[in-house]
């Protein structure tokens, strides 16, 4: 049993609104996906199942969509909306993530109003207000405006831009805040027995998610200098990205505090007979070592380590420096993160039936581990309109006859 | 909401969280119980003050530990009390306080908890519905549970890092803060209110395991089903793409300088329409019949040309002007904003009073930031300052667990509120 269980979502979202519907349906709510005829945009987003794109080849699809339900239903044509409002007299939540500017299918607030124990989620670039409301949109434009892209770029690469981190990470930022908003809305409706409408601005979502800039910003109006690798800051600092012998690169943040782990550290470096100036009694004072005030101690220091790492191979650099209790770590691609027994022991990926297909795919799984209601990927996701008989006909009571006369007119797949 | 109706009360009302968490991870996830309505009573300890309370700014002054901007900032909404977990009447204080508790986080590594006493199964003892969190870099489990990471290297490890950069360039660019303390911490968040709503169905606690880099792993999925179903591994395309983008296709999609020393513009055309309406209103109708772009297929081909010519063509322009031409066409487009920009010069930011301003007995007034989850019914709050160190010791022990003045005194003399 999930934490969500018996919980119904009509999520009706669009790519903003993937990641919340898939964390509620990860909490084990049964989330319907409503498509439009066409299906989902997000089925085209590559990669696709050897590369050939196709609707139920969307890699993206298979893990945005996994464990939802698919409903195919026009939600532009008044049976469409009919049906659409039938089920959600039934939900415990609707998510919908238009714009409200942008010729919506339905306003969130006369719906919540009209189903007073219904919790509507409204998951927008913007919010419900404001003069950017119905500014156009993309996952890579809500990173530039909300903050998070401004941090991240090269510093030692002269004229390059701001860089954006790849995979939708404005749908991932927003998404957590609205499951929380969502489970936080049911615990207070089992007391009150209440729904109410969550108007959540991805863009508020992504000014808060820019650590260190935002008190600068609040309480200084500092900005910071991106740096490559490493965090943005008031001023420069040491780089903290190192390459390896086999071409890898390590990841030095977290360099020892106590002298105990210092002398660890160094004792492994120096037990491949490098690093003979870690030995200064002045490395000794944890405040000489310590990162992003441009010290000598420290330059001293980072060129011992630097010709220590690009003498040795990753693996063997990340588990050394770990036994010695310092937090390093080597940079991999999320291929190589498949290789790492510790992530296999725990359960993380796991092997999910497409037998359709006829085959078994991997997946990366749970962000949490919840002993008594276990995190789950589901059922592989759903193909276009796949259920659509089983709830409008099975669960709404809609006869065969009318369901094919909905599917000839094109208002339902 | 009339006069007469009962001031509304925030989700989270009633809920009591128990707070052993320090540095980003932990206390995001707290601050956002507090901002639900959560009572956050952070347990801090003289001996291992939490290091955001040293970090700067200090508007007012560095006068430690209640001067910090950043802790004021990751830390309003929550109490806070002092008690040495490794003294006899410390752990007691501890588990008193968790009988009466309803969630305990801590994002410590992964055997202090255990080491001082207070593993899942002794916290059950005192509270068998007892919530428990714990946050740490590899989670509780498995052969690697006593490696540790900060965001930095949990990103790295994750495959985020690597995700992000210029093709060419010797190094990725990383994400310059500690995204994944964020998203730590909102996992947490997330997984902490649905065991809350299951708790009141079920009256069931658990403990959430959490590790860092998995909330990460979580976040590349079509790249890491590009390599189990495709076989291809993430280097072998090229990648990190720079601010191109692979997946949705797209063409433009990339930053342009506009005037001034580093201002950039994103622009992306995710559609054959949103690229025909930015020719229209680009001043440079003639791209769209330029055999080069005409289709998405063409222009993904001649990526390189397009974006010079665009380029081109921004440079020098004042870039939120720019912003609103395309915009008035309907383009998505966005200029790239720090910190700074959305305090001070976003007017959709304003617009929804995302600042407002608050007292410090120490720091003063100041700005703190918005409330993200905007309930029609129960309103978040922002109301509580970070907390002074201390400054709840007699609220819990005195209002809370009944102590007397004289049993407080004697418990700040013999170390316990250490």
């Amino acid at each position: 049993m999930g934490a969500l269980d018996r919980i119904r979502v009509l999520d009706c979202s669009d790519p903003k609104g993937h990641f919340a519907g898939k964390l509620l349906a990860g909490l084990g709510a049964d989330v319907i996906k409503i498509e439009p005829p066409g299906g989902d945009v997000g089925r085209t987003y590559g990669p696709f199942l050897d590369d050939r794109p196709g609707p139920e080849r969307s890699l993206y699809w298979w893990h945005y969509g996994a464990g939802k339900r698919s409903v195919g239903l026009d939600l532009d044509s008044a049976d469409g909306i009919e049906l659409f409002l039938q089920l959600a007299a039934d939900a415990d939540v609707v998510l919908e993530s238009c714009q409200p500017g942008r010729g919506r299918p339905f306003d969130p607030v006369t719906l919540s109003d009209h189903l007073p124990e219904l919790i509507v989620l409204s998951l927008t670039p913007f919010g419900q207000t404001g003069p950017w409301r119905d500014h156009a949109w993309s996952d890579a434009v809500g990173l530039a405006l909300g903050g998070p892209m401004g941090s991240c770029g090269y510093d030692n690469i002269p004229g390059t831009p701001p860089i954006r981190p790849t995979e939708h990470h404005a749908g991932h930022i927003s998404g957590y805040f609205a499951a929380t908003g969502v489970c936080a809305a049911l615990y207070e409706r089992q007391e009150s027995g209440l729904g109410q409408h969550i108007d959540i601005s991805m863009h508020e979502c992504m000014g808060f998610t820019i650590e260190s800039s935002a008190p600068w910003a609040l309480y200084e109006q500092h900005p910071l200098i991106r740096q490559a690798g490493r965090h943005a800051g008031p001023q420069p600092t040491e780089p903290w990205q190192y390459p390896t012998s086999d071409g890898r690169l390590i990841n030095i943040f977290g360099m020892p505090r106590s002298e105990a782990s210092w002398l660890a550290l160094v004792g492994f470096i120096q037990e491949h007979g490098m690093g003979p100036n870690l030995s200064d009694v002045e490395l000794l004072d944890g405040r000489k070592r310590q990162l992003g005030l441009q010290q000598p101690t420290v330059a001293m220091m980072l060129a011992d380590i630097a010709e220590f790492i690009a003498a040795h191979e990753a693996e063997e650099i990340y588990a050394g420096a770990q036994a010695a209790g310092a937090a390093w770590s080597i940079i991999r691609t999320p291929d190589e993160c498949l290789a790492d027994e510790h992530w296999r022991s725990r359960g993380f990926f796991i092997d999910v039936e497409h037998e359709e297909r006829n085959r078994t795919v991997t997946f990366p799984g749970a962000p949490y581990i919840l002993s008594e209601t276990p995190w789950t990927h589901g059922v592989r996701a759903p193909m276009l309109g796949e259920h659509t008989a089983e709830i409008l006909c099975g669960e709404l009571g809609l006869g065969i006859d009318e369901l094919g006369a909905l599917i000839a007119a094109g208002v339902v797949r | 909401m009339t006069d007469s109706e009962p001031n509304p009360r925030p989700p989270l009302d009633g809920v009591r969280v128990i707070d052993f968490t320090w540095i980003v991870a932990g206390p995001t996830c707290t601050r956002l119980l507090g901002d639900l309505g959560a009572e956050v009573i952070r347990v801090e300890n003289q001996q291992t003050l939490d290091s955001i309370r040293f970090g700067r700014p200090h508007p007012n002054g560095f006068d430690p530990p209640d001067s910090g901007a950043m802790f004021n900032w990751l830390d309003r909404n929550k109490r806070s009390i002092t008690v040495n977990a490794r003294h006899p009447d410390g752990l007691d204080l501890i588990k008193r306080l968790i009988r009466i508790s309803d969630v305990l986080v801590e994002n410590y590594s992964s055997r202090i908890l255990e080491n001082w006493g207070l593993s899942y199964e002794e916290q059950q003892a005192e509270s068998p519905e007892i919530i428990y969190v714990s946050l740490s870099g590899f989670g509780h489990s498995g052969p690697q549970r006593d490696y540790s990471t900060w965001g930095p290297t949990a990103q790295a490890l994750s495959g985020l890092t690597s995700m992000s950069g210029m093709p060419e360039a010797p190094e990725p660019a990383g994400w310059g803060y500690s995204y994944l303390d964020h998203m730590a911490g909102f996992t947490a968040a997330a997984a902490i209110t649905a065991a809350l709503r299951h708790r009141r169905e079920t009256g069931q606690g658990q403990w959430i395991d959490l590790s860092q880099v998995e909330t990460g792993m979580a976040l590349t999925a079509p790249a890491t089903l590009d390599f189990t179903v495709n076989g291809r591994r993430y280097r072998d395309t090229g990648n990190p793409p720079g601010n191109r983008s692979v997946w949705p296709q797209a063409a433009p999609h990339n930053t342009y300088p506009t005037a001034g020393d580093d201002n950039w513009i994103m622009i992306t055309c995710t559609s054959d329409s949103e690229w025909e309406a930015f020719c229209e209103v680009s001043d440079h109708p003639h791209w769209r019949t330029d055999a080069r772009f005409a289709t998405l297929p063409a222009r993904l081909r001649h990526q390189d040309e397009l974006d010079e010519n665009i380029g081109s063509w921004t440079a020098g322009q004042d870039g939120r002007a720019l912003m609103q031409r395309l915009q008035s066409a309907d383009v998505p487009a966005g200029v790239v904003q720090n910190g700074v920009d959305l305090v001070v010069s976003d007017p959709q930011m304003k617009a929804r009073e995302w600042t407002v301003t608050r007292h410090h007995p120490v720091i003063g007034e100041h700005l703190t930031d918005g409330l993200q989850i905007r309930y029609s019914r129960t309103p978040a709050h922002r109301d509580l300052p970070g907390p002074e160190l201390g400054e709840a010791n007699q609220y819990v022990f005195g209002d809370l667990l009944g102590f007397s003045d004289d049993r407080i005194a004697e418990l700040q003399l013999n170390g316990a509120m250490g």
